[in-house]
Formats: structure tokens, C-alpha cells, sequence
């Protein structure tokens, strides 16, 4: 567990994303913020300026847990971990993959606590690579009034270089340049793939080993 | 595009292209103020936010010298970063220098309470390419808004130290806000017109929003209202340097192609 300092950290949040309705709420990263309010506002200036988003949940570190299969098998005492009656959301990683978290928010599980809301998310989703559980009344949600989707998610869609391959020189599009010969340097060793349309679900369109190696160069 | 083709008179357009380069040019430099926290701002988070913020304010004033373009056929890079300073018409509110974080956020939020007011006016306009582009701008600026008045009230609300700072923020800002609800010359024009939004009822709402938000949400005290302020043709001594710095490698490489 990270080490908190009272004095000059503020709390880490966990931010979970929803790309479209129908989709669930994935783990895209963690902010630190003084306050919900805070936390939602950041995270949408840290995760969702271009990325296509409908939601956004914020939890609290300290209410959430987490545990990879190996842990679960050393610290069986994980599976007693105290708290309240109530609703908790499961997510499983499934992915080892780099550059994303790959970790889906896959449902809710009534549990007497964190623990035993850990044993029924090991149990339901056994070949999963780490469970993570937290109470229903732990999140902090952004509004779903059409003025709230208005400022806050509808601006992305019109934005360029939704991903990172689109970053080439600024003003033309990488792969227009390219073709075009303009691209100086490594340019013409330089792997096929930045030539992709647009898209908003990097889960779904991108490998994630390609847009690792992008972001490695 | 839809956009049915608005007739202007000649003199209804060179007040239009006077009053969209004002608009352009206080986001332009209210863009550069933001720039420079970039690397600086007290945490990461907040650093990339700050550069969302001012990014979309330099969008905003694309936008408006795209709708400049379309009448004159002026480059906005060109405008953006030729002109020297006795050409810029921002206020001398965006110019002053970006201090510390209590300022920055409480400039920030005036002017965001300011332009998401007149650009949720300019909706309405006659003219349906400022309309349109009000509309884009319009959802942007309401985010921003909600940002800075948050950090408006916890810097206000938080130790007796970022209180102070804000405090004095206030004292420092408050003179120069009223420049922002200035007609330029020749606006009234357009305000029959239907073509600009009336300043003084985006006043009115400004004042009913604001007002109250920093007294009694905020717990700080209004200063005097400024002095009548002189007009955008009117600089402080920040601005030369701050274009000096804005403009350097765009006339270091004239003839550059891309960016």
C-alpha cells in the first residue's frame, strides 16, 4: 500500500471511465485531489479532454481492495477484511498488456464486507489476473444532466490527436506526411500503424503493444 | 453547414472584425498567462488542467479568427504573432503578469464567469457563424467555470494564508474586470443588430453570479470598483515582454510550414 503523507499528499483516487452506455466502466488511472468534487473535475481534465467519455467515477484508494491471485493464496486474512453490508462493485484485470490498467468494472456482488465481496469476485471470475471490490457508497459520479455531458464529455468529440500515434508534427496529420515524403529523420523506418482513423475505444482498436511502442519512441 | 449567408454593412463588418479580434486577443494572451504554469502548477493534475484550460482558450480565439478570416482574409497565425503590442486589443486584465496560484485560478474565474455569460448570450446572435461558434465555445467555458469557482472558494475557504493570497488577488484584479464589459467602438451597431450580445444585461448576470459567489461563498471583500478604465488600445508595461516571448520563434521562422 502507498505510504500516505498527511501533510503534502492529497488522496489518491481511482478513476473509472465510461466510453459510451453500453459499455462498462473501466479503471483508466488514479488523481490525487483535496475532495470528490475535485477528483471528478481533474479527472476529466487528466482522462477525458479527448478520449470519448459518458461517466466518470471516482473512489477513494483507501475504499477500495485489491488483491492478484497470489496475494489472495499468502494473505488468506484478505478474504476477512471488515466493513459494511452492502452492494459492492467487482472489477477484474484480465490483461497484462501495457499502457492501459485492462481492468473492467463487471458487475455488483451483495457482500457482508470487503473481504467476503473479494471471495465472491475470486469466485466468479477465477482465471482473473487481480480483483478489485468496492462499496456501492464509495463512489463519486459526475452528473448525467445533459448540461453536465454537454461541458464535459461532448467538447472531445471534436478534438484531433485522440491518441497518442496521432501525435506527429503538429498541423498535419503523421501519416499524411509520411506519405507525402515530408517526414524527416527515422521517418521511413518507421512501423505502419499511425495511418489509423480515429476511434474512441483504444481497448478495442488499438493492440496495446503497439501503443506502448509508440509511446516508447 | 446550414449556415444561411448573413449580409453585413460595410461598416457593420469592420466593427465586427474590431470586436472579434478583441475577443481573440484577450484569449490569446489570457492563453499565454495559462501556458506558463505549464511544468509549474502545484500538482500534476492541476498542471494539466491549466494547460486544457488555456489550450481551449487559444482554440477559442481560432475560432475567432477563423470568423475574421472569412471576412478580411487575414491569417490568424499572422495576426496572432506579428502584430507588436500598440496593435493587440486585449484588456489590460489578461495581460498582467500570472503571480502566484490564488491569482492565476481568481483571474481565471472572472473571466471565465464573463465569457461563458457572453458566449451563452452570442447564441442568440443574427449572425450564424458567431452563433455556431458560441455554441462550441459555450460547453468548454461552462467546465472551466466550474474549476476555477472551485478553486476560487477552497483557496478562499482554506488556511488563513491562501485566504490572504486570495484576498489580495481580489484587491489587485478587481480595478482592471470592468474593461471586459467595454463595447468597442462602433458596438452598439451590431447590438440593435442582433449581431453582438447586450454587454450591459452580460453584466447583470455576472455581477448576479459572481458577486455573490466570492462574498458569501467565499467569504471575501469586494473592493471599490476601479477607476473608469482606458480603452483596449491602452497597454500595461507586461504586455511587450510577454509577446517578445509569445512571438519568438514564429519570427525566428517566417516562412515555416509546419508546426
Amino acid at each position: 500500500m502507498t505510504q500516505v503523507h498527511p501533510e503534502t499528499q492529497w488522496p489518491r483516487w481511482e478513476i473509472f471511465k465510461q466510453d459510451s452506455e453500453k459499455r462498462p466502466y473501466q479503471a483508466v488511472g488514479s488523481v490525487h485531489a483535496g475532495d470528490p468534487d475535485h477528483a471528478l473535475l481533474t479527472a476529466r481534465n487528466v482522462f477525458v479532454r479527448r478520449p470519448a467519455a459518458v461517466s466518470l467515477w471516482a473512489v477513494r484508494e483507501a475504499d477500495i481492495l485489491i488483491a492478484t491471485p497470489e496475494e489472495a493464496a499468502s494473505r488468506p486474512e484478505l478474504f476477512q477484511t471488515p466493513g459494511e453490508a452492502e452492494t459492492y462493485h467487482v472489477g477484474v484485470k484480465k490483461s497484462h498488456k501495457r499502457s492501459m490498467t485492462f481492468v473492467d468494472l463487471v458487475g455488483t456482488v451483495d457482500a457482508s464486507g470487503p473481504g467476503d465481496a473479494l471471495r465472491q469476485a475470486k469466485e466468479q471470475h477465477a482465471d482473473a489476473l487481480a480483483w478489485l471490490v468496492f462499496p456501492s457508497s464509495a463512489i463519486v459520479r459526475t452528473d448525467d444532466d445533459p448540461g453536465t455531458v454537454e461541458s464535459w464529455f461532448a467538447p472531445a468529440r471534436d478534438k484531433t490527436y485522440k491518441q497518442q500515434q496521432y501525435y506527429g508534427v503538429i498541423g498535419k496529420h503523421v501519416g499524411e506526411l509520411k506519405r507525402s515524403g515530408r517526414m524527416p529523420g527515422r521517418a521511413t523506418e518507421e512501423a505502419p500503424g499511425a495511418g489509423h482513423r480515429g476511434d474512441d475505444h483504444p481497448h478495442d482498436a488499438f493492440p496495446a503493444e503497439q501503443t506502448a511502442h509508440e509511446v516508447k519512441r | 453547414m446550414t449556415a444561411s449567408v448573413p449580409v453585413l454593412s460595410d461598416t457593420q463588418q469592420v466593427v465586427l472584425i474590431r470586436k472579434l479580434t478583441a475577443l481573440a486577443d484577450d484569449e490569446i494572451i489570457l492563453a499565454q498567462r495559462g501556458g506558463e504554469w505549464t511544468g509549474h502548477a502545484p500538482i500534476l493534475e492541476e498542471d494539466i488542467a491549466l494547460a486544457n484550460i488555456a489550450q481551449d482558450e487559444l482554440g477559442h480565439a481560432g475560432l475567432y479568427l477563423e470568423l475574421r478570416r472569412a471576412l478580411d482574409g487575414h491569417d490568424p497565425d499572422a495576426l496572432a504573432f506579428t502584430r507588436s503590442a500598440d496593435e493587440f486589443t486585449c484588456a489590460r486584465f489578461v495581460e498582467l503578469p500570472k503571480g502566484d496560484w490564488a491569482f492565476t485560478m481568481l483571474r481565471q474565474y472572472l473571466y471565465d464567469a464573463y465569457e461563458a455569460l457572453w458566449l451563452d448570450a452570442a447564441r442568440q446572435s443574427s449572425y450564424e457563424p458567431l452563433a455556431e461558434v458560441a455554441n462550441k465555445a459555450f460547453r468548454e467555458e461552462r467546465f472551466h467555470l466550474q474549476h476555477t469557482a472551485l478553486w476560487v472558494e477552497r483557496l478562499a475557504l482554506g488556511t488563513p494564508e491562501s485566504m490572504r493570497r486570495t484576498q489580495a488577488a481580489l484587491n489587485a484584479l478587481w480595478p482592471f474586470v470592468g474593461q471586459l464589459f467595454q463595447p468597442v467602438t462602433g458596438e452598439d451597431e451590431l447590438l440593435a443588430a442582433g449581431v453582438l450580445p447586450d454587454l450591459d444585461a452580460v453584466k447583470t448576470r455576472w455581477d448576479g453570479l459572481v458577486l455573490p459567489h466570492l462574498t458569501v461563498q467565499c467569504g471575501l471583500s469586494l473592493p471599490p470598483a476601479g477607476a473608469e478604465q482606458p480603452g483596449r488600445d491602452s497597454h500595461t508595461e507586461y504586455l511587450v515582454p510577454l509577446l517578445e516571448e509569445m512571438q519568438r520563434v514564429y519570427r525566428a521562422h517566417p516562412d515555416a510550414e509546419l508546426w
